[in-house]
């Protein structure tokens, strides 16, 4: 679903998607770069493709989706949480996709403000996110968020040709208690 | 006209058991396995719904037609069934799957018979599939279930913390994975 809630943080805002948001993704996962850590993105999406994305992730209840940008409005990427409700946990995706914002903790506070949500509002006990092992940036991010790497999954992604180890960490909601 | 392509899995034969696709006159004994205690205990499924017969027939056809799953029924190589098995996950962009297995009548456990079903539906997905990994997570005091993916080559890659609920308590679960050059050095 398309988040409803708008959650403010020191640097960026999450809110709801809008279909205008689609042609700027479009635009910056156009380029390598920004796709090399998203390892559900191969080749570049193109319009219709986004517009597929967007419309069944608004039907799907288990997924919470907003849009990113920072205090003054510049849309920068998104944020979601993919729900399993039975086992009272989430899978955390994150992309600042515009990579002229990238390294200013935007995705540190984005992050932070998903998690208070996901802790509080929708009571999970675990939010855990997967990462290549090279994308020490994102490592790096996740573990200031208080993500803890607990697995390494062996030759789990084959990117530009070559496979890659993938990290697996998470948050448990008596950590995020902890560091109030 | 065409219809949706119908993932048919290959029959198999090992040592103890038969690999075979499901039908829908199985759903008597998966709704019956589903409903024991016993064998919930060790399942995601403990803390769902039960599952019902019009249920199990509508995830049936959905995975009928879903590529990225191949679901077997294990058999002894008498006829009896005795559980099932497969691959979802199935991802050929990074050859990779993710094993599931319930042998769910009870009197059969601790005979080797989830030993033989994996390695064979392991030699399926290494050798017709083209994969390189296959993975599983299974809870981190299933002893039994540890030894029997050992065996099969799978090797700990982690421990994923309070990963699902059991009785509404969170508990941790282990992260295993095979590699295919693993799995030929030992087969």
């Amino acid at each position: 679903m398309i988040s409803e809630s708008i959650l403010e943080g020191e640097k960026v805002r999450l809110r709801p998607m809008e279909p205008r948001d689609l042609p700027r993704f479009v635009e910056w996962l156009a380029d390598a770069d920004v796709r090399r850590w998203l390892a559900a993105l191969a080749d570049p999406p193109t319009l219709q493709d986004e517009v597929e994305w967007y419309e069944s992730t608004r039907e799907n209840e288990d997924n919470v989706l907003w849009s990113m940008e920072t205090l003054d409005g510049q849309l920068i990427g998104t944020i979601e949480l993919r729900l399993n409700p039975v086992a009272q946990r989430a899978e955390l995706g994150i992309a600042v996709q515009d990579k002229t914002q990238w390294s200013k903790g935007y995705g540190t506070d984005a992050i932070m403000q998903a998690l208070d949500y996901g802790f509080d509002e929708l009571e999970l006990n675990r939010v855990e996110l997967t990462v290549d092992e090279a994308n020490g940036r994102g490592r790096r991010c996740y573990e200031k968020c208080g993500f803890t790497a607990e697995g390494l999954l062996r030759q789990h992604r084959f990117v530009e040709g070559q496979f890659g180890n993938t990290v697996v960490m998470s948050v448990l909601r008596s950590e995020w208690e902890a560091r109030r | 006209m065409g219809s949706a392509p119908i993932v048919q899995a290959p029959a198999f034969q090992g040592d103890l058991v038969r690999l075979r696709t499901p039908e829908r006159a199985d759903s008597a004994n998966f709704v019956r396995w589903f409903s024991d205690p016993e064998l919930l205990h060790w399942l995601h499924l403990s803390e769902g719904p039960q599952i019902t017969e019009g249920a199990w027939l509508k995830n049936y056809e959905e995975v009928r037609e879903d590529p990225g799953v191949i679901v077997w029924v294990i058999e002894t190589l008498d006829g009896w069934p005795i559980g099932h098995l497969g691959l979802n996950h199935i991802d050929p962009v990074h050859f990779r799957a993710t094993l599931f297995i319930s042998i769910s009548e009870k009197d059969r456990w601790g005979q080797g018979y989830g030993t033989d079903a994996i390695r064979l539906v392991l030699r399926d997905a290494f050798e017709r599939q083209n994969l390189r990994r296959v993975d599983l997570i299974t809870d981190a005091d299933n002893a039994r279930g540890i030894r029997c993916y050992e065996k099969c080559g799978f090797v700990r890659e982690g421990l994923l913390r309070g990963h699902r609920l059991r009785y509404g308590k969170p508990l941790d679960m282990v992260q295993m994975g095979v590699m295919r050059e693993d799995f030929r050095r030992g087969a």
